[in-house]
C-alpha cells in the first residue's frame, strides 16, 4: 500500500486536536440548546403542547330537583337541545344559512360566536337554546355545509305537578355578562342561572358542577379521542336537590282556590316553620322560563299592570288592620297594663284630639277577648295609647314584623314597623301627635306587612309563643352520597305569659268559633279553628282584606294568612278560603260548607 | 481469542450504532404507528437487518480491496446519479428517488460513502500530495462532481453535507490553512450575494482580509479572491434565472420565518415537542406532539424530536451522547489508522456522520435553517439506514486494518 504517513501535517497530532475541539463546541452547543429547551423553557413548552394538543369539552350538570315534602317531584329536569358553533373551525360565511336554519338574524350569529371566541376558540358557543326536533333535524342534514356547528345537551326544567307556585320556585335566564365576570370558573356564556326564588337563593347548590372531558386533537384540528383514555377527565356532578315543606296537594288546592283574586296566600306549620303553600296571584307559569323565553311572553309579563310576577307573599307591605290586634292586646297584657277582666264601653266612635277614630259598630261594654272576637276598634284606639309608640313598636319587633323573615328566597319586604324614630324623621321632631298612634291601634296607618310576617305572626299565636324561622326547603339532598343535611328552624320563643297566649287564642277562637265573631266562615265541620280578620284601608282604592288563622285550636297543625287585594271585608272572602285550605290540609280534602252554618256565620261579616 | 476479539472487533462502533438504530425503530414506532399500523416500523426493521448484513461484509472486506474497488463504486454512483436526473421519479420536487422493481432508493446516501472512498484512495496514493495544486484539484472534482449532479436534483442538505466532508478531509490529508481559506471564501461570498449588493460587499471585504492575512503568495490571494468574486456575481445571476419555485426554496433555506406555515411551523412545533419533553419525557407512546402528528413527516427529518419528547432530556442527551462518542470514536481511528486510505476515510465517514448530526438536531431544536438530512441511524429510510451501516461498516474495518501500512 502507500507509503508510511508523511512527517508533515497529514494525520497531524494538532490536527487531530483541532478536530477533536471543533467536535467538542459542536455538541456542547447542542447539548446547551437541549437543556435550554427541555429544563429551563420546558413550562412554556409544555403549555404550548397543552394548548396545542388538547381541547377542553364542558360538559353540564344536571340541575338538582325539587321535592315536596310528601316526595313528590315537583321541579324536574328534561333535555333540551342547544345549537352550538365552535368558533375556531366556524366559517361566518355559514352564518346566514344556519341563521336562516334558527330564525335568527345573521348578526345575532355572528355575535354570539365572536363573544364565545373572547372566551375560548375552541369550546363551543351556544346560538340558540331549547331548539324543537325539527329544528335539530334541519341543521343536522345540513352540517356539511355548516364547519363548527353541534349541538349540546342540556337540562331544561320541566313542570309535570300540576302546581305553578311560581315565585317561590322562582325561575332561571341565561346568565348575564355581569354574573359571569363575578362567577369565575363556575360559569361560562350562555348557561342558565336561578333568576328569582328558590332557583335563585340556592343556585350554589343547584347547580352542580361542570364536568370536563379532554379530547386530544391532532394538528389539523380533528378530534382523535379521549386523552390519556379520559383519565382526567372530570365528570359533571348533579347539582343537590331540595326537599321542600311545600304540600304539593294543597299547594294546588291553594292556587285554585285564590284563581279569581288578586293577592296572597301562605300557609305555614307553626311547629316548624315550613311552609306548606305560598301562592301569589296572578302568577304565571313557570315552564316559559325553562327554555328559551320567547321576548313578547316576557314583555306581556314585565308590562302588565296586574304585576305577575311580583311576589305579593313576601313583597307586599299592606297595613293588617284588626289582625294587629292581638299584637296590642299582647303588649297591654304582658306589661300589665290592663287585664283580662279590663273592660270599656263601645260607643261606636273614639274622639281623640280634634278627631274622631270610627268604629262599625257600637260594642258596648267588651272585654279584651270580647274586643278581639268582634274587632271592637274604640277598645284597642285606647289600649294602644296606654300601651304608647315604643311597646308597642318593642313588641312588633318581637313578633317578627319591621324587619325580613330571613325566608328562603331573596324577594321579601322588611315592612314597616314605626318608631318614634320614624316618625320624627318623617314628620320632624315634634310634629306628630299620639293622633299617628292611635290608628296603630287597630293596624291602620303607617305599618307595612307580609303575608308571610303575618303567617308566622298567626303561627306564634298557634303554637304558644314561640316566632319561628319561615322556611320552604326543609332539607337539601346529595343524590350521589345519598346524605342530607336538614333546614334548622331556629325558633325564638317570644318570652311572653302562657296566660297571655291563652288570652289572645281564646279571642282568636272565638272570632271563628263563636256567633259573634267575625270570621264565622273560616268555620272548618268538626274541628275548632281560630283566627283575625281584618281590612287594610287602601287609599287608592278599594280596601284589602285580611285574615290570618290556625287549626286545630288546641294543636295547631297550620297556620295561614290571607290577603286578597280590593276585595273589602277580610271575612268575606279571604276567611272562608282559609277555612277551605285549612279543611283540604287536616281532613285530606274540603267538605261542603252546611248552608246554615255558613247563613249564620254570615251575619257578623262586617267587621 | 478474547485477546484478538479486541485488537480486531471495533465493539464500540457497532455498540453505539446498535444502540442508535433500537432508539431510531423506537421513535419510528411511536410516530407512525397509529398513522399506517406501524408498517414504517416493520420496513426500517427490515432495512436494519440488511445494512447489518451489509455492515458485516463491509467490516471483513480486505481493506486493499476496499481501496481498489473505491473508483469503480464511485463511477457506478456518478451513473445512477446521472440516470437519476434524467428518469428519476419526483418526490416533493426532488428527483433522488431510483426505483428498480419497487424497490425504491436513494443514490444520494450512498454518493456520500462512495465520494469520501473516492478521495481517501486517491489522497492515499504514494504520488499525490495535497499539497500539490493538481492533487487538490482532482480531489476538487472528486467531490464536486457528485455535488454538482445532487444540487442539480436539487438537492441543497446533501450538497451541504459534502460540502462539510470535504473540509475535515483537506485538512486532515495536510492542506494548508490557506487553501482552507480559499475554498471556505468563494461561499460565503456567494452566501452573501443571494442576500443583496450590501452583504455581498461585505462578504467580499472579509475574505479578502482573511485571505490576505493567511497569505502565501500574493498572486494565489489574487486568484482565490478572483475566483470567490466570479462565484458569487454568478450565484446572483443563476439565481436569477431559476424558475420561482427554486428561488422560493432557496429563500426558504435563507429565512425560514418567512415561511411560518412551512419550514418555520415544523421547527416551532419541533420545538415545542423537545421542549415539553422536560427532564425525564412524557412517557413512551405518550408524547402529544409526536401522537397527533403535529410534526409532519416526523418519523424522516424531525424524529429526533420522538425521544426529546417521550424520554425528555435523558432520552434526548443520550442520544446526543453515543452521537458524539462515535465522532470522538471516529477522529480515534483516524488517528490510529498507519494507512492513509483508512485514516482519510474514517475522516471522511466521520465529518459525514457529524455533519447530519449537527444540522438535523440543530434544525430540530431551531439551532439551524431547515435543511432536510437524516439523522443518522434513527430517521426512517431505507437508502440512508444502509449507507449509516455501510460507514460504519468501514469504521469497523479501518479500525481492524488500524495497523496495516
Amino acid at each position: 500500500m502507500g507509503p508510511v504517513i508523511d512527517s508533515g501535517e497529514f494525520g497531524s497530532r494538532r490536527r487531530q486536536g483541532v478536530l477533536r475541539l471543533v467536535t467538542l463546541i459542536v455538541f456542547s452547543v447542542l447539548f446547551v440548546r437541549l437543556y435550554q429547551l427541555q429544563l429551563i423553557s420546558h413550562s412554556e413548552f409544555g403549555r404550548k403542547s397543552e394548548e396545542n394538543s388538547v381541547r377542553t369539552i364542558v360538559t353540564e350538570p344536571v340541575r338538582g330537583y325539587m321535592y315536596d315534602r310528601t316526595g313528590k317531584l315537583i321541579v324536574d329536569v328534561g333535555p333540551s337541545f342547544a345549537i352550538t358553533a365552535t368558533p375556531a373551525s366556524f366559517d361566518s360565511a355559514a352564518a346566514r344559512e344556519l341563521a336562516t336554519l334558527l330564525d335568527l338574524d345573521p348578526a345575532v350569529v355572528i355575535d354570539r360566536v365572536n363573544k364565545g371566541r373572547q372566551y375560548s376558540r375552541f369550546s363551543p358557543v351556544r346560538i340558540k337554546r331549547d331548539v324543537d326536533f325539527q329544528t335539530l333535524s334541519a341543521v343536522e342534514e345540513n352540517l356539511y355545509a355548516l364547519p363548527g356547528v353541534g349541538y349540546d345537551v342540556e337540562s331544561k326544567r320541566l313542570y309535570d305537578y300540576p302546581i305553578r307556585a311560581a315565585h317561590l320556585l322562582g325561575y332561571c335566564k341565561e346568565i348575564t355578562d355581569a354574573q359571569l365576570a363575578k362567577g369565575g370558573d363556575a360559569y361560562r356564556p350562555g348557561d342558565l342561572v336561578g333568576a328569582t326564588g328558590l332557583e335563585a337563593s340556592y343556585e350554589t347548590f343547584l347547580r352542580g358542577e361542570k364536568g370536563f372531558e379532554y379530547i386530544a386533537v391532532n394538528s389539523r384540528g380533528q378530534q382523535i379521542g379521549p386523552l390519556e383514555h379520559g383519565q382526567r377527565d372530570v365528570p359533571s356532578q348533579s347539582g343537590f336537590d331540595l326537599v321542600l315543606s311545600l304540600d304539593a296537594g294543597l299547594q294546588a288546592y291553594a292556587e285554585s282556590l285564590m284563581t279569581d283574586y288578586r293577592g296572597a296566600l301562605v300557609a305555614m306549620d307553626p311547629n316548624t316553620g315550613g311552609v306548606l303553600a305560598m301562592v301569589s296571584k296572578p302568577d304565571f307559569d313557570p315552564s316559559i322560563f325553562s327554555g328559551v323565553t320567547p321576548a313578547n311572553d316576557w314583555n306581556r309579563l314585565n308590562t302588565d299592570e296586574a304585576k305577575p310576577l311580583f311576589n305579593r307573599a313576601t313583597m307586599t307591605r299592606y297595613p293588617p288592620g284588626s289582625t294587629f290586634k292581638m299584637l296590642v292586646a299582647a303588649a297591654a297584657l304582658e306589661e300589665g297594663i290592663v287585664d283580662e277582666q279590663y273592660r270599656i264601653t263601645c260607643t261606636g266612635g273614639f274622639r281623640f284630639g280634634r278627631r274622631l277614630f270610627k268604629d262599625l259598630h257600637v260594642h258596648g261594654s267588651v272585654n279584651v277577648v270580647q274586643a278581639i272576637e268582634k274587632s271592637c276598634n274604640v277598645f284597642f284606639y285606647q289600649l294602644v295609647l296606654k300601651v304608647g309608640l315604643d311597646k308597642l313598636n318593642e313588641y312588633g319587633r318581637r313578633f317578627g314584623f319591621g324587619k325580613t323573615t330571613g325566608f328562603d328566597i331573596a324577594e321579601e319586604t322588611a315592612g314597616l314597623l314605626p318608631s318614634a324614630a320614624y316618625y320624627d324623621r318623617v314628620y320632624g321632631k315634634n310634629k306628630w301627635t299620639l293622633g299617628n298612634v292611635v290608628s296603630l291601634g287597630v293596624g291602620q296607618g303607617e305599618i307595612g306587612v307580609s303575608p308571610l310576617q303575618m303567617a308566622r305572626y298567626a303561627a306564634a299565636l298557634a303554637n304558644g309563643g314561640t316566632l319561628l324561622h319561615p322556611h320552604a326547603v326543609e332539607r337539601i339532598y346529595d343524590r350521589r352520597t345519598g346524605r342530607s343535611s336538614d333546614v334548622d328552624p331556629r325558633p325564638v320563643s317570644l318570652g311572653l305569659k302562657p296566660e297571655t297566649i291563652r288570652i289572645l287564642r281564646e279571642g282568636m277562637r272565638e272570632v271563628v268559633q263563636e256567633p259573634g265573631g267575625t270570621g264565622g266562615l273560616a268555620r272548618i265541620p268538626g274541628i275548632e279553628s281560630a283566627g283575625k280578620t281584618g281590612t287594610a284601608e287602601n287609599p287608592h282604592g278599594a280596601d284589602h282584606a285580611w285574615y290570618i288563622g290556625f287549626a286545630p285550636f288546641d294543636n295547631p297543625r297550620i297556620a295561614i294568612a290571607v290577603l286578597l287585594e280590593n276585595s273589602g271585608f277580610g271575612g268575606a272572602k279571604a276567611a272562608p278560603i282559609a277555612g277551605k285550605l285549612m279543611q283540604r290540609y287536616l281532613m285530606g280534602e274540603a267538605k261542603p260548607d252546611s248552608t246554615r252554618a255558613y247563613a249564620a256565620a254570615s251575619e257578623n261579616l262586617l267587621h | 481469542m478474547n485477546q484478538y476479539f479486541k485488537e480486531y472487533f471495533d465493539v464500540k462502533t457497532l455498540l453505539i450504532c446498535l444502540a442508535l438504530v433500537g432508539m431510531g425503530l423506537l421513535s419510528i414506532y411511536s410516530a407512525t404507528f397509529d398513522i399506517n399500523n406501524a408498517a414504517n416500523f416493520h420496513r426500517q426493521a427490515v432495512w436494519a437487518g440488511i445494512g447489518f448484513l451489509g455492515m458485516i461484509v463491509v467490516m471483513l472486506l480486505p481493506i486493499r480491496t476496499l481501496q481498489r474497488l473505491a473508483f469503480v463504486i464511485y463511477g457506478v454512483v456518478l451513473f445512477v446519479l446521472l440516470v437519476v436526473l434524467v428518469v428519476g421519479s419526483t418526490i416533493k420536487g426532488t428527483k433522488s428517488w431510483f426505483g428498480v422493481g419497487g424497490l425504491g432508493g436513494q443514490p444520494s446516501e450512498f454518493a456520500k460513502v462512495a465520494t469520501v472512498l473516492a478521495a481517501a484512495a486517491y489522497l492515499s496514493r504514494t504520488e499525490v500530495s495535497i499539497t500539490r495544486l493538481k492533487d487538490l484539484i482532482v480531489t476538487l472534482v472528486i467531490f464536486g462532481v457528485p455535488m454538482v449532479l445532487i444540487l442539480a436534483q436539487p438537492d441543497l442538505g446533501t450538497t451541504i453535507v459534502f460540502f462539510a466532508a470535504l473540509m475535515p478531509v483537506l485538512f486532515w490529508a495536510g492542506a494548508s490553512n490557506f487553501i482552507l481559506i480559499a475554498i471556505l471564501v468563494p461561499i460565503l461570498v456567494a452566501f452573501g450575494a443571494l442576500f443583496g449588493t450590501a452583504a455581498f460587499l461585505i462578504a467580499a471585504a472579509i475574505g479578502a482580509g482573511t485571505l490576505y492575512y493567511f497569505r502565501e503568495n500574493r498572486f494565489a490571494v489574487a486568484v482565490a479572491f478572483g475566483i470567490a468574486l466570479a462565484v458569487g456575481l454568478s450565484a446572483q445571476l443563476v439565481y436569477e434565472r431559476l424558475p420561482a419555485y427554486q428561488q422560493k426554496r432557496i429563500a426558504t433555506f435563507l429565512n425560514p420565518e418567512a415561511d411560518p406555515l412551512g419550514a418555520g411551523y415544523n421547527v416551532v412545533q419541533s420545538k415545542i415537542a423537545i421542549g415539553s419533553g422536560g427532564l425525564t419525557g412524557k412517557g413512551y407512546l405518550h408524547g402529544t406532539q409526536t401522537q397527533l402528528n403535529y410534526i409532519p413527516e416526523q418519523w424522516t427529518d424531525f424524529i429526533f424530536c420522538v425521544p426529546g419528547e417521550e424520554f425528555g432530556f435523558v432520552g434526548a442527551a443520550f442520544v446526543l451522547g453515543l452521537f458524539a462518542a462515535l465522532i470522538f470514536h471516529g477522529i480515534s481511528i483516524a488517528g490510529l489508522s498507519k494507512n492513509r486510505f483508512g485514516s482519510i476515510g474514517a475522516i471522511g465517514i466521520t465529518a459525514v456522520l457529524a455533519t447530519h448530526v449537527a444540522v438535523n438536531v440543530g434544525m430540530a431544536m431551531g439551532l439551524m435553517p431547515v435543511i432536510g438530512i437524516p439523522l443518522p441511524f434513527l430517521s426512517y429510510g431505507g437508502s440512508a439506514l444502509v449507507a449509516n451501516f455501510l460507514m460504519a461498516g468501514l469504521l469497523m474495518n479501518f479500525y481492524a486494518n488500524r495497523k496495516e501500512h
